[in-house]
């Protein structure tokens, strides 16, 4: 018997720190060229505040040399291109930020990305930039914050009349950690009304357009993070950062073109940003390809003292070089063996989403390293997935938002009925779904991901239930020229996992390269005549909402 | 016996009750269907019709759904078998969570 009660004996930190360190142990010689995710366990990430984390950022893998096509245009640079250029003395971040700044004066009349651009602070943090020791990759890259982000000291409105006047009195995590890495907050971008739908204003009034439609506003732009992925699409800037609940970061990166990464739950804090369900709002990155989005995930990952979700978990992995393709005698293969899960019905009938999955299929099969797998649904997954069981999330906005509701229904605009919606379901009903969730990520380890290691995806919802990480890449294009992209799911913590798989593909194929022409630049090109005034209805917002 | 489904007139009457006991007047909204011009609020008959549909689908599945017992059990202790999944509320967190 010890002298003291077990409650002031053991430090559950240091407990465990040594559980994973004896459980690494014991696998000696199975951890050695594996993902993170094949790890029998791994030590916890010290806590780390802002800034305390740069090291992985400025490892050779971060660099890419710029493609020839990049180096007329600094807004064409991805990161690593960017960074390249920085780091070699060839590009300056006042540049960067100049060159986005004048697309946004030029093109944001027509985009509507923004809801603030923040060019002063923004110049004056690439001046202040020039003036100190590299960072790593992300120094002086300019960056698009959705606006459900806090930005210490900058409105963060959420495009929602409740946030009309809000300015934060300090930043989120990640936006601080993007910072503390030399990032550059350009500007706040356009989102969804408390991150339901496509941008539109608070009364449902679209804004944001589709960079590859710039002139009709009908066509989907994807939501809620529609204005960071509008930023990216149209070089307004390097890179973005969004949320998704119910596709969030996945449906606007596929309709524009870009690699969204959704990490899995806890991956990145989301202290500082505006909730919309606890238990799914994931934070991540909206960029132009996966070694941009490993940069990015890089710098906004890991434990946060200010979020419980984001602790006990596995190390942030070397995202980075799970990022850099790997070459065996000149060809292109798959960091680590891969079993590509294939659902029913993924690539079946003639439609250019099918094609292009067909297509999408065979070049990953033919990449070395890869082997497809027809894998099964899960029992009841349309049912434990479907629209019934993804309403289970309504009362994680009501309960938040209870003070505003009581005084200021109006002030939800074209949102407020799903806020209402949660004020109804009971507790028992509650409990009932959140049972069913860990029943249901049973059956996805066990029945689906027991054959397969990443999974494709046709809806982002199931895995946004679990809490899943998601990927979402271009694989082609529709005859009109708009993107069609697709989404790959993964195992609790395989952000590397996928962001290889994704890497691997990006390098064999062009289509993460294409981007959509400049929009007409008069001020009538689109929204002025009322015909072409689109808004959202309430009853179309509650069908929607993510 | 199941119970007689109830009516629009008895779901008006719960649901505005139910928002009340939270503190939230509907006659906040709009009256009608017809949306504020200004925000976009939907009328409250309009938002009664779509509450009423939350209640009759997706509160009325939820509410019927019972998680299973292992493959194979004896009917007569199904119901208490069923008893034994636990919530949780953030499953891939677990994951690492339960391997510690």
């Amino acid at each position: 018997m010890t002298s003291e009660p077990f409650d002031r004996t053991v430090d559950r930190r240091a407990f465990l720190a040594r559980a994973a360190a004896l459980a690494t142990a014991s696998a000696v010689g199975a951890t050695v060229g594996l993902p993170s995710v094949a790890l029998a366990s791994s030590s916890l990430s010290t806590s780390t505040g802002p800034g305390t984390r740069r090291r992985p950022l400025d490892q050779p893998d971060a660099y890419t040399e710029p493609r020839p096509a990049a180096l007329a245009e600094p807004t064409e640079l991805t990161i690593a291109e960017a960074g390249w250029l920085i780091r070699a003395g060839r590009l300056t971040p006042e540049q960067l930020v100049e060159a986005y700044l004048a697309r946004i004066a030029r093109y944001d009349g027509s985009y509507q990305a923004f809801n603030l651009v923040l060019a002063d602070a923004a110049i004056a943090a690439a001046r202040a930039a020039a003036r100190r020791p590299r960072d790593g990759v992300l120094h002086g890259i300019p960056l698009a914050i959705k606006d459900n982000y806090y930005t210490e000291g900058v409105p963060t409105t959420a495009n929602s009349f409740l946030f009309q006047d809000f300015v934060p009195p300090y930043d989120a995590t990640a936006v601080a950690r993007l910072k503390a890495s030399g990032a550059i907050v350009l500007g706040k971008t356009q989102m969804g009304p408390l991150a339901t739908t496509r941008a539109t204003t608070p009364a449902g009034v679209i804004t944001t357009v589709n960079a590859w439609a710039p002139t009709n506003g009908g066509i989907d732009p994807g939501g809620s993070s529609t204005g960071s992925a509008t930023a990216v699409a149209g070089r307004m800037a390097t890179s973005g950062i969004g949320t998704q609940t119910g596709g969030s970061i996945t449906a606007p990166s596929n309709a524009q073109n870009l690699t969204g990464l959704k990490p899995t739950m806890g991956r990145v804090s989301a202290a500082g940003i505006i909730p919309l369900t606890y238990t799914r709002d994931h934070p991540g990155p909206l960029a132009r390809d996966a070694k941009d989005a490993a940069i990015m995930l890089t710098a906004m990952a890991g434990e946060d003292a200010m979020d419980p979700r984001s602790q006990g978990l596995p190390q942030v992995p070397d995202l980075i070089g799970a990022a850099s393709p790997v070459y065996h005698r000149r060809r292109v293969k798959l960091r680590w063996n891969t079993r590509i899960g294939v659902l029913p019905g993924f690539a079946n009938g003639t439609s250019p989403t099918a094609l292009a999955r067909a297509a999408y299929l065979a070049q990953l099969a033919a990449i070395p390293g890869a082997t497809l797998v027809d894998v099964p649904l899960p029992d009841e997954w349309s049912l434990l997935t479907g629209s019934n069981f993804n309403n289970a999330r309504l009362p994680e906005r009501t309960e938040p938002f209870m003070p505003y509701l009581r005084t200021d229904l109006r002030g939800f605009g074209v949102s407020v009925t799903s806020w209402l919606q949660g004020a109804l379901l009971g507790g028992n009903e509650f409990i009932t779904t959140q049972r069913a969730k860990l029943l249901l990520l049973d059956r996805v380890l066990n029945e689906l991901f027991d054959g397969c290691d990443v999974v494709v995806q046709t809806d982002p919802v199931p895995f946004d239930i679990l809490g899943l990480p998601e990927i979402a890449f271009p694989i082609g294009a529709t005859a009109a020229g708009l993107p069609i992209g697709t989404i790959l799911g993964g195992l609790p913590y395989a952000e590397d996992r996928l962001l290889s798989v994704v890497a691997a593909y990006q390098a064999v194929t062009d289509w993460h390269l294409r981007r959509p022409a400049d929009p007409p630049t008069d001020a009538g090109a689109r929204g002025a005549a009322p015909a072409q005034v689109l808004r959202l209805t309430a009853e179309e917002v509650a069908e929607l909402s993510q | 016996m199941a119970p007689t489904p109830p009516t629009d007139a008895e779901l008006n009457v719960l649901i505005r009750a139910r928002l009340a006991a939270l503190g939230i007047d509907l006659d906040q909204l709009p009256p009608g269907t017809t949306p504020d011009p200004e925000t976009g609020s939907p009328g409250r008959d309009s938002v009664l019709a779509s509450l009423r549909s939350f209640v009759r689908g997706t509160v009325a599945t939820l509410a019927a759904y019972q998680l299973p017992a292992p493959v194979g059990t004896d009917p007569e202790v199904a119901n208490a078998l069923s008893q034994q999944h636990v919530p949780v509320l953030y499953p891939s967190n677990s994951t690492e969570w339960r391997k510690a």
